[in-house]
C-alpha cells in the first residue's frame, strides 16, 4: 500500500477537526489541503496550516543532509590565523570555551546551547522523527522530542553566528593572515540545511500523521 | 483557498488549542489528548510576564551599552571598546556597512522590540489603539527579528577565540557582553509569552457593548 499519494492531503484522526486561529481564536473547518496548498483565518485573515509538497522526505532529506555537515563542522576549524609567529583557529565549540577561559562561564554555557546543543535537537530530532514517519511508523519518544524541536528552534543561532562570523572578519581583515578551513564551508552548508528542514513541514501535518502513527501501535482504547 | 466562515470563538465555548500541536480541546481536560502539552484559553498571566521581562530586558539594557563589550589589550596598554564606541570606530574607518550591521543588531532592534512589545502591552490592555493589521505585522516582526542582536556577542566570543597574540594584541570579553545577551534573552522570552488572541479580545470588548 502506497502510504503518501502525491499531490493528497495528510491523513487525519478525525477528517471533521475543527481549527481555532492561534491568532483572533475563531473557530473554523479545517479543510484537507493538496499540496501547495494553505489554509487562511475566514475572519483575521492569518496563515492557519499550510500542505507543503513532500514534506516528510524533504524534512528527512535536509536533516539527514544537516547532521553530516554538523559532524563536519564540529571537526574541522572554520578559519586559522597567524600573526607574530602566532597561530589560532577557530570553531564552534572554540569559541566558547575562549568566553569561559575568560571569566564567562554563563556566557559559554548560553553560547555552547546556541550553536550546539539547540542545532542538534533540531536536526537529530527532524531526522528521528520524520524518517520513520515516511514509513507511518513512530518510535519511542518521539512526541516528547517533537515538543523538544519546536521549544529549541528560536534558540538555534547558527546563521547569527555566521553574520558575527562575517561582521569579525571584517574586523580582523587588514589584521592579520587569514585562511578558510573546510568547517566555515560546511556552517554554511548546514545552516541552509536547517533552514529547509524547518521549513519542510507544518507543525499540524507533522502532529496529524504523528497521531496516526501512534493510534496504529498503541489503540485508542489504551490511550 | 480561505477555510470556512468561522463559528463564533474558541475560549467563548470553553474550547482551547494547544499551545505546541494546535489541536482544539476542551480546557477542562486540562492537557492536550494528542501531545500532552498543559491547555490555556490564554497564555497563563501573558501580560503581567510580558512586561515583568521587558522591564527586566530595559534594566539590563543599561550596563549593556553603557560598560565595555570587550577589551583590547597589546604592547601600548588596554583598551575598553563598549558597543556604541565600536560603531563609531567603524564609521569613522569607512566601513559603512559594518557600522550599520552592528548599529542595526545591537541598538536599534532591541530598542524597537521593547518599544513594540510595550505597543502591544498596552493595546491588549486596551489602553491604546492600533489597527489590527499594524498590530499583527508588528508581532510578527517581532517574534522574528529579536535573536539576530546576538550577533554582537558572537562577534565577541569569535574574536576572543582568535586574537590571542600573547603581549602584541588579545582580545578579552567584557561585562556588558554577558549583560547584552541578558536583554537578547529577556525580550526573546518576553515575545513568547505576549499572547496575541488578547488583542482581540480587546477588540471584541470594544466593539460589543456591555451589557
Amino acid at each position: 500500500m502506497k502510504r503518501h499519494h502525491h499531490g493528497l492531503a495528510w491523513p487525519r484522526v478525525d477528517p471533521d477537526e475543527k481549527v481555532a486561529c492561534h491568532f483572533c481564536d475563531a473557530i473554523q473547518d479545517a479543510p484537507a489541503l493538496k499540496e501547495g496548498e494553505a489554509a487562511y483565518c475566514g475572519h483575521c485573515g492569518e496563515l492557519l496550516y499550510q500542505n507543503r509538497p513532500r514534506s516528510l522526505s524533504r524534512a528527512t532529506g535536509y536533516a539527514t543532509a544537516a547532521i553530516i555537515f554538523t559532524i563536519l563542522t564540529h571537526c574541522f576549524p572554520f578559519l586559522s590565523m597567524k600573526a607574530a609567529g602566532a597561530y589560532t583557529e577557530l570553531s564552534l565549540v572554540g569559541s566558547s570555551i575562549a568566553l569561559a577561559n575568560d571569566g564567562y562561564p554563563f556566557l559559554a554555557f548560553l553560547s555552547i546551547i546556541f550553536t550546539v546543543i539547540a542545532p542538534l535537537v533540531l536536526t537529530g530530532g527532524l531526522l528521528y522523527v520524520c524518517g520513520p514517519l515516511q514509513y507511518g511508523k513512530a518510535l519511542p519518544g518521539s512526541l516528547a522530542l517533537t515538543r523538544w524541536i519546536q521549544r529549541s528552534e528560536p534558540w538555534s543561532m547558527l546563521e547569527v553566528f555566521l553574520l558575527g562570523f562575517i561582521v569579525s572578519l571584517l574586523k580582523l581583515g587588514h589584521l592579520a593572515e587569514l585562511q578558510f578551513h573546510i568547517g566555515l564551508w560546511s556552517l554554511v552548508a548546514l545552516v541552509i540545511c536547517i533552514a529547509g528542514a524547518m521549513a519542510g513541514i507544518d507543525r499540524r501535518e507533522l502532529w496529524d500523521r504523528l497521531e496516526i502513527a501512534y493510534r496504529k501501535n498503541n489503540p485508542p482504547a489504551t490511550r | 483557498m480561505s477555510a470556512d466562515a468561522p463559528t463564533g470563538f474558541a475560549a467563548e465555548q470553553g474550547l482551547a488549542s494547544c499551545h505546541t500541536c494546535g489541536r482544539l480541546s476542551p480546557v477542562a481536560s486540562g492537557r492536550c489528548p494528542r501531545c500532552d502539552t498543559p491547555l490555556h484559553l490564554r497564555k497563563p498571566e501573558s501580560l503581567t510576564r510580558t512586561w515583568a521581562l521587558l522591564a527586566a530586558a530595559v534594566l539590563f539594557y543599561i550596563p549593556a551599552m553603557g560598560l565595555p563589550v570587550m577589551r583590547v589589550s597589546g604592547l601600548g596598554g588596554g583598551e575598553d571598546s563598549t558597543i556604541m564606541s565600536g560603531v563609531i570606530t567603524f564609521w569613522q574607518m569607512g566601513s559603512y556597512p559594518v557600522a550599520i550591521i552592528i548599529f542595526t543588531a545591537s541598538v536599534l532592534i532591541p530598542i524597537l522590540k521593547i518599544l513594540a512589545l510595550i505597543w502591544l502591552c498596552l493595546a491588549a490592555g486596551g489602553k491604546l489603539g492600533g489597527s489590527s493589521r499594524a498590530l499583527a505585522t508588528t508581532y510578527h516582526i517581532t517574534e522574528l527579528v529579536g535573536r539576530w542582536s546576538m550577533v554582537d556577542v558572537f562577534v565577541v566570543a569569535i574574536l576572543a577565540c582568535l586574537v590571542r597574540l600573547g603581549s602584541l594584541m588579545t582580545i578579552t570579553p567584557g561585562p556588558a557582553a554577558l549583560s547584552f545577551a541578558a536583554v537578547v534573552i529577556l525580550t526573546m522570552f518576553s515575545a513568547m509569552s505576549f499572547d496575541p488572541r488578547l488583542l482581540w479580545d480587546q477588540r471584541r470588548r470594544m466593539t460589543t457593548p456591555a451589557p
